[in-house]
């Protein structure tokens, strides 16, 4: 009976793949792992680099791929073979719908992003939704929730950093005093060698008196 | 090793800064080419570190490690020269096989995703309301699995072997739609419950005990529930429960850990905002008030108003088991047990019981809200805290009554009185759930026309999660009980979660906000699967253990017919099996080990002396991390540090 409901649910699943891609598209590898080479974007290598080095599978890096493209096919080439160098502009990328209303979207482009800008190539693209996944564990999700909210990458959230973030987060709601009080009750409170900041080390030592942190910092991949 | 490439990524950030020559700039002290050297040194660390590692902790590792994409492939690449130089087997053939390996139990673990119902309608709801609500919603996929397992094997070992080898029992009455309220009449007989089983020994080539399958069947399922719920619970208050040392005042980390990241709707995203706004003011004002202490008067004032409110809940919670005791044992009302089975009216009696707990159930906690309005709390978590408690001192009391009523009036005046529990906790479930279903109706639907038409004032309703998973544990409590008394209840039980689960999340989209206090919610977590496991499982465990040690089992109907308890099915078992030496051993451990009561005082006398010897190791720990803490405060004070202010302290003719 398992074997029926498995057999069952894998067939469903592959209908509703072919359903979602339709017609148009290129003939994309499709199916379990190991069925066979018949795709034209990654050579085998690509894709086994790809594979070990994000959290996705080679049928979800096509499909994040194909999220990529879809942001403007005419920049992005089919064919990754030579790798060639294409980058899309951060606003592209920010108009994506899991990241469009997150207030921290230009921050999170600025941190993955090679030149720091928010410009992205398809490698940071990957290794963008690899971190927010579900699958990346805690110590890489709060080192890179750490670097989002440093604005002004010194390696330290200021006081600074904090007022930005707040900012973010509410936008008229709190007055000058109130923002004023809640940052420093935050540097108060996480700051455990008295520096005025906190760096990397304060910041993990609160990750682990929050357990809810790892359910919160998830960004559910597009279509999976 | 992490620590180190933190380091090192931090250092050339930092040095890209400051000019490349010279080392003129004070506490740096290396030079670019020194800092290249070390960083080099790293990587190489790094590299042959992974080499070491097993395939998979590698590419866990790999996956792991804390830089951009294109640094990680080079590493990768590192890695993967170095293994192949150092493999002797021809390296295509068996990097290939390792890796095809790899890719299929990757793919394995993808395609286990397809095989979890609702996994994408989850995800949708997390993306919309929260992680507080997605976890009403897992909690409730939780129960619906403990459910399947319980129908799966009772089906299996009880109920197919009755109907295959059923003595012919014919039904009294035809169907009428009476029953599907009611459960007697059609049911009455059939193998839904405890008297359509009859206690033989099944003629086949290993002989099949029915009694001992029924028996066995049910305590193996309850240990197993018993045993999956500790677990449960201890990992869960593993995880949300952490040491809490230190300043614990619960405002500021709201700031930086509490954004929900898997919100994606834009309408919430600004709801969740808001809250957090109204959090920090209210973390805020807190602080500022902790600072005026109460004087005496306001304190006593408080108290007694607290002390006024618990006293009317208990005595709304006693009262309402005292009036459903008396409803029960009412002399016109008991007369209806040994009705003839076509006497409609008679059976329709028997539904006044269960409607009247569920208008308890549905009324009394609004009640008990309302009466919270009169105290004050310095902590809006306490209120949470106690308006569970309060809910769940009435549902347990109501329970309890029950059961009581069901060990003790019930088996003196009913003839199959086991098939009687079974159906009375059939129609318990079957009125809860209509009255859930009125729930959705007026208290979400109608209330969202209300509040948004009507009285604008009001607002929509939250989504009230604490009160949605007792009500919850409630019927799980029930459907525990009338295991034993009804073997094939978990079909309702199971067809009750589907279509709650569905009607929630239509009526969540369609009525409901989410809650405002969504903060703690891992912790709140924890005290639900505590409740489920300390008042819910334990009750219903220790009520059935209860009829089969010291019940007469009715002598008309039902597999333990004419013996003393059902528990005697087992004395007469190892007797059986007393004889032959192989299995001499069982009955040896059941009568000297298993019965014997030397045997429990040692067992728990070896579990406090570990409990104590754990505690003090906690204990000690705990000094140690004051210790520790301290010294990090101490180091940072002695060591120099790179003053970012430095150009500052140049004197001023430079």
């Amino acid at each position: 009976m398992p074997c029926l409901t498995a057999a069952f649910c894998a067939s469903i699943s592959y209908l509703k793949y072919l359903l979602a891609f339709g017609c148009s598209r290129e003939p994309v590898c499709h199916g379990a792992a190991g069925m066979g080479n018949k795709q034209t974007i990654f050579t085998s290598q690509q894709l086994d680099a790809y594979q070990d080095c994000t959290y996705f599978t080679r049928k979800e890096i096509l499909r994040l791929f194909h999220r990529y493209r879809d942001l403007a096919p005419q920049l992005v080439p089919l064919d990754y073979t030579n790798q060639p160098d294409v980058r899309l502009p951060y606003e592209l990328i920010g108009s994506m719908p899991e990241l469009k209303d997150n207030p921290f979207r230009q921050r999170i482009a600025e941190v993955f992003s090679e030149d720091g800008e928010g410009n992205m190539t398809l490698d940071d693209f990957l290794d963008m939704f690899s971190v927010l996944s579900e699958m990346a564990p805690r110590d890489l999700k709060a080192y890179y929730a750490f670097k989002i909210y440093d604005f002004n990458n010194d390696d330290f959230i200021c006081k600074s950093d904090l007022e930005k973030t707040l900012n973010k987060l509410t936008r008229n709601e709190l007055t000058e005093d109130e923002v004023r009080m809640v940052c420093e009750k935050v540097i108060d409170e996480a700051d455990l060698d008295n520096d005025g900041r906190l760096s990397l080390e304060d910041f993990q030592h609160m990750i682990v008196r929050a357990p809810d942190f790892l359910r919160l910092h998830n960004t559910y991949c597009p279509d999976m | 090793m992490l620590r180190q490439i933190y380091d090192q990524s931090s250092r050339m950030r930092r040095m890209s800064v400051f000019p490349q020559h010279g080392a003129a700039l004070g506490h740096l002290g290396l030079s670019a080419n020194e800092i290249r050297q070390e960083v080099e040194n790293n990587t190489s660390e790094l590299v042959s570190d992974l080499v070491n590692q097993s395939a998979r902790a590698r590419f866990q590792a790999i996956r792991s490690l804390p830089m951009p994409f294109s640094e990680r492939k080079i590493i990768r690449n590192r890695v993967n020269s170095v293994k192949q130089s150092k493999t002797i087997i021809p390296t295509n053939c068996g990097q290939q096989v390792s890796r095809s390996f790899r890719r299929f139990r990757a793919g394995l673990a993808s395609a286990r995703q397809y095989l979890i119902i609702w996994h994408d309608t989850l995800k949708d709801i997390g993306g919309r309301f929260g992680t507080s609500v997605l976890s009403y919603f897992l909690f409730l996929k939780w129960l619906l699995k403990f459910n399947l397992f319980s129908l799966i094997i009772n089906f299996c070992f009880i109920t197919i072997p009755q109907i295959v080898h059923a003595p012919n029992i014919s039904s009294v009455t035809g169907f009428r739609g009476l029953e599907l309220l009611t459960g007697v009449g059609y049911f009455n007989q059939t193998v839904l419950y405890y008297g359509g089983y009859n206690g033989e020994v099944i003629v086949s080539k290993p002989g099949y005990n029915m009694q001992l399958a029924y028996f066995f069947t049910i305590a193996a399922y309850l240990v197993l529930c018993g045993v999956s719920l500790i677990y449960s619970m201890s990992r869960s208050f593993q995880k949300n429960f952490v040491l809490d040392t230190g300043p614990v005042s619960g405002g500021a980390w709201r700031l930086l850990c509490s954004w929900d990241f898997s919100v994606v709707n834009e309408k919430a995203i600004q709801y969740n905002k808001n809250n957090l706004a109204i959090q920090l003011k209210e973390s805020l004002s807190e602080r500022l008030q902790e600072k005026n202490k109460m004087d005496l008067s306001d304190r006593i004032k408080h108290l007694s108003l607290n002390v006024l409110a618990w006293l009317l809940s208990l005595g709304l919670a006693v009262g309402c088991s005292a009036g459903i005791y008396f409803l029960g044992t009412d002399p016109e009302l008991a007369f209806s047990f040994n009705h003839s089975p076509n006497d409609l009216t008679a059976e329709a009696s028997t539904l006044l019981l269960p409607v009247v707990v569920s208008i308890i159930n549905l009324i009394v906690p609004i009640l008990y809200s309302l009466i919270s309005k009169i105290e004050s709390y310095s902590n809006p978590r306490a209120k949470i805290y106690i308006s569970i408690v309060r809910n769940v001192i009435l549902k347990m009391s109501i329970l309890g009554i029950l059961c009581f009523y069901w060990l003790d009036f019930v088996p003196n005046s009913v003839s199959c009185w086991e098939s009687f529990v079974g159906q009375s906790v059939y129609r318990l479930l079957i009125f809860d759930f209509i009255f859930c279903l009125i729930g959705i109706f007026y208290g979400e639907f109608l209330l969202n026309v209300i509040g948004t038409r009507c009285i604008q004032s009001l607002g929509v309703p939250e989504f009230d999660i604490a009160r949605n998973v007792l009500d919850l544990i409630y019927a799980q409590t029930l459907a525990w009980i009338g295991i034993y008394f009804s073997p094939l209840l978990p079909v309702m039980q199971v067809l009750k979660l589907f279509i709650i689960f569905y009607l929630k999340k239509i009526s969540l989209s369609m009525n409901c906000q989410p809650p405002k206090h969504s903060g703690r919610a891992a912790q709140i977590q924890t005290v639900f699967i505590a409740l489920l496991f300390f008042p819910s499982f334990v009750g219903a465990l220790s009520m059935v253990a209860f009829t089969v040690w010291s019940l007469k089992p009715s002598s008309e109907c039902g597999p333990f017919q004419g013996l003393d308890t059902p528990f005697h099915t087992i004395f007469s078992w190892t007797a059986s099996i007393q004889g032959p030496s192989e299995t001499n051993w069982v009955w040896w451990i059941f009568e000297n080990i298993l019965r014997s009561e030397l045997f429990y005082y040692l067992i728990s006398l070896i579990i406090l002396v570990i409990t104590y010897f754990l505690w003090q190791i906690t204990e000690g720990r705990k000094q140690l991390i004051n210790t520790l803490r301290q010294q990090i405060v101490n180091d940072y004070d002695q060591t120099p540090h790179f003053n970012p202010n430095w150009m500052n302290t140049l004197p001023l003719d430079m």
